[in-house]
């Protein structure tokens, strides 16, 4: 239920006084409530949509950072298992394939 | 779709398991406490990836599973009733009360109509001056502020045939209610992400210091789970016990404070009944007396109702983490998708629906035969 729906904010505008905006979900285009972050986001930033409301506003950098440190450590652990099956088939051990 | 399928890369999620195996020195019991990650977690096999490092416990993180059999009943009398249009959330629909469901009046005529949005049900009383439409509002923190603005836009608007049937929950009291009790195997608990964007982490702080659990706020998407859990072990195997936030992307420590705020203004916390657990004190929202006029059950007369559950189904031991789903006599026998006994087998994110979409029960037909 708490399912969330990070879309791209195209533009702003009120209805009867209340902040809204379309936001774009990978081509689909929806009118989304915007008064709980109006005063942090502008068009182009991304939010975190949840029925019909945006509830945080995506912080690029961050997500960025955060998955090339994952990505750094999946190569790092790519090299130790060349490793292992390297040092495995001079042992002349059966070689398992990389982590079930 | 930018910043989900990087958190949905397969090697990714591989390495991050393998590194949870090498670290874990013992078996570490976690729980999340969010439907959304349940699903993810059984879709994805991410329980089995970590083999005997880690068990996952699913957590009653399911609102459409805890919402109590009483708030079901009051659902579906006012659906059944001429001159409403009943509005909800599409899952809550199937959801069984004491003799039908949502979708069962629909087909004996009554107006029950899916909305995306509290906002979309709103507009529609505003549209339809002469019925009274009613809003289910249900969920956690994260729907909190939705359904909190709609009352809010309705008062400020002067809309007066809109009005909603509340059945709110929080989700610190519920761990704090599974920590304290003598049965818990508890040993680390995933924050579900998404409350904690609204709600932020402070709250937990107290909760992780009192039982010595480490909280790790996560998000929803296979990498993010996996790193949750490995930041959980990492504390564990230190011997510490913080909150740490895995989904800073999203959460910040004070949430998103306005969202807050509105919610405060509109709702009081109170002692609330969850499906399958029983009543957890402080636990609930509720409509403050300002905004009374909008309780469907004062504006329609709701009394008191009495209910008895199904004895055959043991959705509070799943919901509590005392069962495995497939450990349930009624599992994929007397209770199905088609045919739930309880709410947890209704929601694609309850622990038992999950299991069953997912062929869990295939091994355990299997094992028991």
């Amino acid at each position: 239920m708490c399912l969330g729906i990070p879309g791209r904010v195209i533009e702003v505008h009120e209805d009867r006084g209340l902040p809204m905006g379309v936001v774009d979900f990978g081509g689909v285009r929806r009118d989304v409530c915007l008064a709980y972050v109006a005063d942090r986001i502008r068009p182009g930033d991304y939010a975190l949509v949840h029925v019909g409301f945006a509830i945080s506003v995506i912080d690029e950098a961050e997500a960025r950072r955060t998955f090339e440190a994952l990505e750094a450590m999946s190569q790092l652990e790519e090299l130790e298992w060349m490793r292992e099956t390297a040092q495995a088939s001079l042992d002349g051990l059966s070689a398992g394939g990389p982590v079930a | 779709m930018k910043y989900l399928a990087e958190y949905r890369d397969g090697s990714i999620a591989q390495a991050l398991a393998a590194q949870i195996r090498r670290e874990a020195t013992r078996r570490w019991v976690l729980m999340e406490v969010c439907g959304g990650q349940t699903h993810t977690i059984v879709k994805q096999g991410l329980d089995e990836l970590l083999g005997d490092a880690v068990e996952m416990i699913h957590g009653p993180g399911c609102p459409v599973c805890v919402t109590p059999l009483e708030q079901i009943d009051k659902a579906l009398q006012l659906a059944s009733r001429p001159g409403i249009i009943f509005t909800s959330f599409g899952d809550m629909l199937r959801v069984p009360g004491s003799d039908c469901d949502l979708l069962q009046i629909r087909a004996r005529g009554g107006a029950v109509q899916i909305v995306y949005s509290p906002l979309d049900a709103l507009e529609l009383a505003i549209r339809n001056p002469d019925r009274q439409v009613v809003f289910f509002a249900v969920g956690f923190e994260t729907t909190a502020p939705a359904n909190a603005m709609a009352v809010w836009r309705a008062h400020q608007l002067g809309v007066k045939n809109f009005s909603v049937l509340v059945s709110h929950v929080t989700v610190p009291p519920a761990m704090t209610a599974i920590l304290g009790d003598p049965q818990n195997r508890v040993q680390g608990f995933l924050a579900a992400g998404h409350v904690c964007t609204v709600m932020g982490w402070e709250e937990y702080e107290p909760i992780a210091a009192r039982f010595r659990v480490p909280i790790i706020v996560t998000g929803f998407e296979p990498v993010d789970i996996l790193e949750g859990i490995h930041l959980a072990v990492r504390q564990l195997e230190a011997g510490r016990h913080e909150v740490e936030n895995q989904y800073v992307r999203a959460v910040r420590r004070e949430g998103t404070v306005p969202a807050r705020t509105l919610v405060e203004q509109i709702f009081q916390l109170v002692d609330r009944k969850w499906r399958g657990i029983g009543e957890i004190p402080m636990s609930g929202l509720a409509l403050r007396e300002e905004f009374a006029d909008f309780d469907a059950e004062l504006r329609f007369g709701l009394g008191e109702i009495h209910v008895a559950e199904s004895s055959e189904c043991r959705a509070g031991d799943v919901l509590r983490g005392q069962i495995k789903p497939h450990q349930c006599a009624a599992f994929g026998r007397t209770c199905t998708p088609e045919h739930p006994l309880g709410a947890p087998m209704v929601s694609s994110e309850g622990a038992c629906a999950a299991y069953y979409n997912y062929g869990r029960f295939r091994v355990t037909q299997s094992a028991g035969a």
